[in-house]
């Protein structure tokens, strides 16, 4: 039963970052079994889950059948998630992508991935979506701001766009070699820009 | 070697946004576990990459917080794992086990969703039927449950070739069909599909080769909810339509469909 629920008390507005509830410990919690601090899991981690899966699956019902998957596998296996390997959100948010990603890439047909190319442009610079204005928002835009034209297509069209990066180069017109290595140097220089390590 | 560990290692940007083919996927895996720069870039590339979802978050539906917290009381969570051996592997090494460890765990590894589902990889199918099910319980609660359908409805959420499919509804909405040619059925379900005078309704028909044949009328949505229905005698090729008929129904369409799904393969 999820009666009472502290881990409610602790909850972070959203984008903010985890404050004395850290993603981490909720997820040792949750390892234990704790419902409560799976809501609290649920809070801090849902809507960028929902976030990723709508960039990539645009399909709103499938994005929260999504969302919710990730989120039953990250209650499945919070025992297993091993903060050597990175932090929680990475964790959880690859699991999103990937999987956002593997429905995209098992259902797709023909004509719906055309109508996806035809939308791609406008994949970075979505604002119809009801997305929730933050700091970290500003602060990834103002990074994204910073990456060559190449190397941000490159990665918000795999990312965003779900697309391999041997549909990227055909979408932009460049060498598939060229491609791999605006992916890998967009990224390094996101990473540098954001921070994170 | 040494060029293709050169390679292996430029995929590392394509390799953490998952751009990358399933055969790609695995051999950087293989590379991953002896190449301590990859590891230590795929750790931080990850850690931007995830920062591009938290910077795309939406707002879910409110009630489906309550769905997944339910969902997880059904769910029997997996125990850590015990390994002797750890201690004494390199740093390096361990994370990589680690890695692959949850990625492996986690299912996503090898194959697209499909090719995994029919593969048997039963626990993605129980927790994607957990999803399903609450959905269609909860609908199923407020349309008066009949029990013969949610036998049907069971067998083609448990169908090991289930296959989702999802179409747009001319007039607004998006229809949703989870089908199966093994329990030689479908279960259909639309949202926000456009409010319709008294006198009319939505109709299901099988469309094919052979001719149209009614499939059934849609009950009146809820919630803005159409159905759970469950239309079964399937042949492949055929498409599944909708049209707007009257309110009694018809034994031919009378309008041009609203939405058309292929039902093959």
């Amino acid at each position: 039963m999820v009666g009472s629920d502290p881990a409610d008390g602790a909850r972070p507005g959203p984008g903010q970052r985890a404050g004395p509830q850290s993603l981490e410990v909720c997820l040792a919690a949750v390892a234990r079994g704790d419902h409560a601090a799976f809501r609290a899991v649920y809070d801090q981690a849902a809507p960028a889950v929902l976030g990723i899966a709508r960039r990539v699956l645009r399909d709103p019902a499938q994005s929260e059948e999504v969302m919710q998957e990730v989120l039953l596998e990250v209650w499945r296996t919070a025992a297993r998630f091993d903060p050597s390997v990175g932090s929680a959100t990475a964790w959880i948010m690859t699991v999103a992508h990937r999987r956002a990603v593997d429905r995209v890439r098992s259902e797709q047909r023909a004509a719906e991935r055309e109508l996806r190319a035809a939308t791609a442009s406008i994949a970075y610079d979505d604002v119809t979506e009801a997305v929730e204005s933050t700091l970290d928002q500003e602060r990834v835009r103002r990074c994204l701001d910073g990456l060559t034209d190449l190397q941000r297509e490159s990665v918000t069209l795999a990312y965003y766009g779900g697309y391999s990066y041997r549909e990227v180069a055909q979408l932009l017109g460049v060498a598939v070699g060229t491609v791999k290595t605006r992916m890998r140097d967009g990224l390094i220089r996101l990473r540098d820009c954001l921070g994170v390590e | 070697m040494r060029t293709r560990g050169a390679r292996l290692h430029t995929l590392v940007g394509a390799y953490v946004v998952d751009a990358v083919s399933p055969a790609d996927r695995a051999s950087f895996e293989r590379h991953l576990l002896s190449c301590e720069q990859c590891q230590a870039d795929v750790r931080g590339l990850r850690e931007a990459a995830a920062r591009l979802a938290t910077a795309a978050a939406v707002s879910p539906q409110p009630e489906l917080r309550e769905q997944t917290m339910q969902a997880a009381e059904r769910i029997r969570q997996l125990p850590p794992l015990v390994d002797g051996q750890q201690g004494r592997l390199r740093a390096g090494q361990r994370w990589a086990r680690s890695w692959q460890r949850y990625v492996t765990s986690l299912g996503l590894n090898a194959h697209p969703w499909l090719a995994r589902v029919a593969a048997g990889a039963a626990v993605i199918l129980a927790v994607t039927a957990t999803v399903f099910g609450l959905q269609m319980a909860s609908m199923q609660n407020r349309l008066s449950a009949d029990r013969q359908r949610d036998a049907a409805i069971a067998a083609v959420l448990g169908a090991p070739d289930r296959t989702t499919l999802t179409a747009q509804v001319s007039t607004g909405g998006r229809a949703t069909v989870v089908m199966s040619h093994r329990a030689d059925a479908l279960v259909f379900i639309a949202s926000g599909l456009a409010r319709l005078p008294a006198s009319k309704a939505y109709e299901l028909w099988l469309m094919g080769p052979a001719g149209d044949s009614p499939a059934g009328m849609l009950p009146p949505g809820r919630h803005g909810m159409t159905g759970p229905m469950v239309v079964d005698r399937l042949t492949r090729g055929d498409h599944l339509a909708m049209t707007v008929e009257p309110a009694t129904g018809a034994l031919r369409p009378t309008s041009s469909p609203l939405v058309m799904v292929g039902l093959a393969p």
